[in-house]
């Protein structure tokens, strides 16, 4: 280990790219790690003060496997939270339904809109959160409410799923939400989800004790287990920044590896001579290879120590911005990690430790006799090992890809992802094959010029060096071409397709709300659905599903073709349907329709009638609208527009911080392979000083080729990405069964291939001028 | 055939081929060869001969396409690569014309190298003593690119002698060096053949470094053509040299 020191200590220089890569590399990481390990599921604050909750039976799964727990009936969570209030050490009882509630403000909604769907409550419940009055008494009359933020007596607008209500104020309250009436807020509820306990005495033994009580009838949640009730938004919006963070790290992990290999097979190249007498003096191959790793090691370890307590900084720093762009909820904080800080320097280290394995095993490789060699000859770039990984790349790349249109949606990006990387892998690996025609090519022109023909001579001899600074710049351009391509293809055959789904010219929308009223639905001549969630009873147990009620529809439900076959159902068949109201009917199969509105289309009124809190979607107008609060109208091409340009942001914000992030890789790669190639080159621009070249020349010279080597990299990036593409294309085209425009994203790749330019002409002029 | 004691190495119709086919140069034709334990023989003859050849053959650096190396008693045919290093890191020394440090390293460090690399931590003055025989005893802390030439050339010797190998092979060791520092290397094998029983085989081109020699072999196309015994005078060797010479020029 101590010649390791000596090593890197000498040449860090050489070792400057893997330390670079491992600093970025350990810093997104334990970022990352700690806002994924902070964003924990927590329970809802306004059950701050019941150290016990108790949630309904799980009745069976929905699509995405989630547990489906329809909620108590009133009269039913009134019984037992009645029987769990004579159990000893309990204080409190109490059941917790919610509803809709959103309050107006010079008739524009306020405040979150998916928020809003659990901000009304009984007044009862806010002793769950240790909510006090701090003015006036607790809300007694159908009109009467205790909030926060208003004096009593003060009548405020509010917006709820009926329409546009005017609410007295009985009281202040000191915690969020709006609190009615016990009898008021279980009338308007659906069903109550969850009951709290506050409890006096010893919180285990009153848990054992609610289980024995309640049974098969609920589950108990203490302690940790709590925070499983945690709003089915907030957990959505944990897992979309999840999703970023993971996609970060990949990305992080791969980069590093990749600048490490290169990085590190230069510098063996470059340090033949060395390891030749190394090898000769006796060290053993294995020696030689454990020296390699030793030094990597080192680097790594120095890397973490300044990445991860840099990672770890910043990733407080990082928590509004991502409330802001909706990828954390909001009152997201950062906690100190350790868990991330050290496993992301022990993983630095592995990762460099995989980088530098390729130019280790050649690095044992090398004989004795090569001490002797007077200029380290450029070794075959091409060894056999490259040619079968790069082949192997490229297939299993293209297979992908080609496997696509057949995958599931979800899995969708992630197989394009993985795609894009394999056959820009393959491409590194086989670009020194393809550079040595490639440069011909571009310096036709300038073949006649003194500088022409340095260039070209010395980028066919230097095919390794080129190739080392090619790889980084094709596998930016490839990712950046690719993936912007990719959205932006996809995005504008969405939009065709998106519009060509509505029948109508134009469309009520919710405003700011997460639904419309029934008040503002009843005022709008045209077709709308009733949104709820029904768990139906099927052979192979119970499954959730997004139901739709339809005014007009005639009694009885319409299963969409797919739902059918899930439920083993036809028409005619009797379905046993439990409501969100928690109570449970038969309702006869009408119709199979694979053109059905939702997958179980039902009467609106049958809907309404279990299920209060039901809101609507839109409205598909077919006359004039009437102006209602929390509702817009606008053109179907509009409501598109905007959808797509929302979901857009939200991708938008993903590929731009991926495309920052491998950006900022090629720019250490590229830097510091010029870098290490320029510093080695040093006699040969001495020579060429001395056969009469001014430093200018030089310069041009250097430029001229790192240029080169930029444009190779750009030029196969970009090819790699067009051929990707077009298997993108294909594949969207299939499952629109219609053909879609190719979107080429020029100004990305040109803006990528722009940076990757600077950095480059910088990195090879700046050895040649310090020696001056 | 008799008096078969052990000999520090021993070459038996080693055969070098480089290349295939038209282009194939053979650097060494079953050439036999014998370098007993504390003698001291230089190696001469016309550049492209198949000086330096020989020696990575005999020094276990390069691998002989036909015949068998031995040294110490140990063929060289058949081992490993790693037990081939094993077998140099301690029985065989090695000094180059130049490049023979590793830069990173100071003096200490780099002689003390293959002890290390042996697994062994060098003895308390083990190093020391070894630099102070060359004469380099205040240099130990020193970068190569710290000391003269000639200073690292003594260093290159200090660290073939550490591990007091077998033998010592030199492939022009005064090569690059002046003649005062050419001289001080020179003295410093003959010290160590003289003193401790060092075997060393040495190829030069100069007459004068050669006399420092007992005994001098003279190649020509790969094969030994003369060899010079006893006590040897740079002018016998330079009238030897003049011979094959001017018979390779009659025979050419
Ligand atoms: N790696 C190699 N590949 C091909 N031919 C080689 C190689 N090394 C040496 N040769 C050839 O083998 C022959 C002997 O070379 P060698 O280096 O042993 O000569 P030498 O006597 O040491 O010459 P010099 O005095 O110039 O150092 C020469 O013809 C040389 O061209
Ligand atoms: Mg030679």
């Amino acid at each position: 280990m101590s010649a390791a020191w000596a090593m890197v200590r000498h040449r860090f220089a050489s070792f400057a790219g893997t330390f670079v890569a491992v600093v970025l590399g350990v810093a997104v990481l334990a970022g990352s790690a700690s806002l994924y390990l902070s964003s924990q599921p927590q329970a809802p604050a306004r059950y701050d003060a019941a150290p016990i909750l108790i949630q309904p039976a799980m009745a069976g799964t929905n699509d995405y496997g989630e547990e489906e727990r329809p909620a108590w009936p009133a009269s039913e969570a009134t019984g037992l939270a009645n029987r769990l209030a004579t159990l000893p050490g309990v204080a409190a009882a109490v059941p917790d339904p919610v509803f809709y509630v959103q309050r107006l403000s010079g008739g524009k909604a306020t405040g979150d809109p998916e928020a809003a769907r659990a901000d009304g409550h009984a007044w009862s419940s806010a002793r769950l959160g240790g909510y006090r009055l701090t003015a006036g008494r607790a809300p007694e009359s159908r009109d009467e409410v205790a909030l926060s933020g208003a004096d009593p007596g003060t009548r405020i607008e509010v917006l709820t799923a009926s329409g546009p209500e005017t609410w007295t104020v009985s009281g202040t309250v000191d915690g969020p939400g709006f609190y009615l009436a016990d009898s008021e807020a279980l009338r308007r509820a659906p069903g109550v989800p969850v009951i709290g306990l506050t409890v006096s005495g010893d919180e285990a033994r009153v848990a054992d004790a609610a289980r024995a009580l309640i049974g098969p009838a609920g589950t108990v949640r203490t302690g940790a287990e709590r925070d499983l009730l945690e709003a089915n938004h907030v957990t959505r919006i944990r897992w979309i920044g999840a999703q970023l963070l993971i996609a970060l790290v990949t990305l992080s992990a791969f980069a590093t590896v990749f600048v490490v290999s290169s990085t590190c097979a230069l510098s063996a190249a470059q340090r033949r001579r060395e390891l030749g007498l190394l090898r000769a003096v006796g060290a053993t191959p294995g020696q030689v290879r454990r020296q390699m790793y030793a030094e990597t090691t080192l680097i790594a370890l120095l890397g973490g120590l300044v990445g991860a307590p840099l990672g770890a900084a910043a990733a407080p720093l990082l928590a509004g911005p991502m409330v802001d762009t909706g990828l954390e909820p909001a009152g997201f904080t950062v906690t100190w990690q350790p868990a991330a800080v050290f496993g992301a320097a022990l993983l630095g280290v592995l990762v460099a430790l995989c980088g530098v394995a390729v130019a280790a095993r050649r690095a044992s490789r090398v004989p004795p006799l090569d001490a002797l060699r007077e200029a380290a000859v450029d070794p075959r770039a091409m060894t056999r090992s490259r040619w079968v990984l790069g082949v192997l790349g490229a297939v299993a790349g293209a297979g992908l890809l080609a496997a696509m249109p057949s995958l599931p949606v979800s899995a969708q990006s992630s197989a394009g992802l993985g795609a894009a990387m394999l056959l820009i892998t393959a491409a590194t690996l086989l670009s020194p094959v393809l550079i040595v025609p490639l440069v011909r090519v571009v310096a036709w022109p300038v073949r006649h010029t003194a500088t022409g023909q340095l260039v070209r001579e010395g980028t066919l001899t230097g095919v390794r060096r080129v190739a080392a600074t090619a790889a980084p710049v094709l596998a930016t351009v490839g990712i950046t071409v690719l993936l912007t391509g990719t959205i932006a293809t996809i995005e504008e055959a969405a939009g065709i397709d998106a519009a060509a789904e509505f029948s109508t010219g134009s469309l009520l929308v919710p405003d700011g709300t997460p639904g419309l009223s029934a008040a503002a639905v009843a005022a709008q001549p045209g077709e709308s659905r009733l949104e709820t969630r029904v768990l139906i009873t099927h052979q192979d147990g119970i499954t959730g599903f997004e139901a739709a009620g339809v005014a007009g529809s005639g009694s009885g439900a319409v299963l969409r073709d797919d739902t059918a076959t899930e439920l083993g159902a036809r028409a005619g068949s009797t379905l046993t349907v439990r409501w969100a109201d928690g109570t449970t009917s038969e309702t006869r199969v009408r119709a199979v329709d694979p053109d059905a509105q939702a997958t179980v289309v039902f009467p609106a009124e049958l809907v309404r009638a279990h299920d209060p809190q039901a809101l609507t979607a839109m409205v598909l107008l077919d006359g004039e609208p009437t102006a209602a609060p929390g509702a817009r109208a606008m053109p179907v091409g509009d409501f598109v527009r905007e959808e797509i340009g929302e979901e857009g942001q939200l991708v938008d914000l993903f590929l731009w911080a991926l495309i920052g992030l491998t950006a900022g890789y090629t720019g250490i790669a590229v830097g510091n392979t010029l870098l290490m190639a320029t510093a080695a080159r040093r006699s040969e621009f001495r020579a060429l000083r001395l056969a009469g070249a001014g430093t200018g020349q030089v310069l041009r010279v250097v430029s001229a080729e790192s240029l080169l080597a930029v444009a190779v990299g750009a030029v196969l990036g970009g090819t790699v990405a067009g051929i990707s593409l077009l298997g993108v294309r294909a594949s969207v085209e299939s499952e629109l069964d219609h053909s879609i425009a190719l979107v080429i994203p020029w100004g990305a790749g040109l803006a990528v291939t722009a940076g990757c330019v600077a950095v480059a002409v910088v990195a090879a002029a700046v050895p040649v001028l310090r020696r001056r | 055939m008799t008096n078969r004691a052990t000999a520090a190495v021993e070459l038996q119709a080693v055969t070098r081929r480089y290349g295939t086919g038209e282009s194939a140069v053979t650097a060494l034709d079953r050439v036999d060869a014998r370098f007993e334990p504390g003698s001291f023989t230089a190696v001469m003859g016309p550049s492209g001969s198949g000086k330096s050849t020989l020696l990575h053959c005999a020094a276990g650096l390069d691998r002989a396409d036909a015949g068998r190396v031995v040294i110490d008693g140990v063929p060289l045919d058949g081992l490993s690569e790693r037990n081939l290093t094993r077998l140099r890191r301690t029985r065989v020394g090695f000094v180059f014309q130049s490049f023979n440090l590793i830069p990173a390293l100071t003096a200490a460090q780099n002689v003390a190298l293959p002890l290390r690399l042996a697994g062994r931590r060098p003895a308390a003055g083990e190093v020391s003593s070894v630099l102070a025989e060359v004469g380099l005893g205040d240099r130990a802390g020193h970068r190569p690119s710290e000391l003269s030439g000639g200073q690292q050339q003594r260093v290159a010797i200090a660290r073939a002698l550490v591990t007091r190998p077998a033998v010592l092979f030199a492939d022009e060791p005064t090569g690059a060096l002046d003649a005062t520092s050419g001289k001080e290397v020179l003295r410093l094998l003959r010290t160590a053949v003289d003193r401790h029983g060092q075997t060393i085989v040495m190829v030069t081109h100069d007459p004068l470094a050669a006399a420092h020699a007992d005994r001098v072999l003279f190649l020509a196309d790969g094969r030994v053509v003369d060899e010079l015994t006893g006590p040897v005078d740079a002018e016998l060797v330079a009238v030897h040299t003049a011979r094959l010479e001017a018979a390779r020029t009659v025979g050419a």
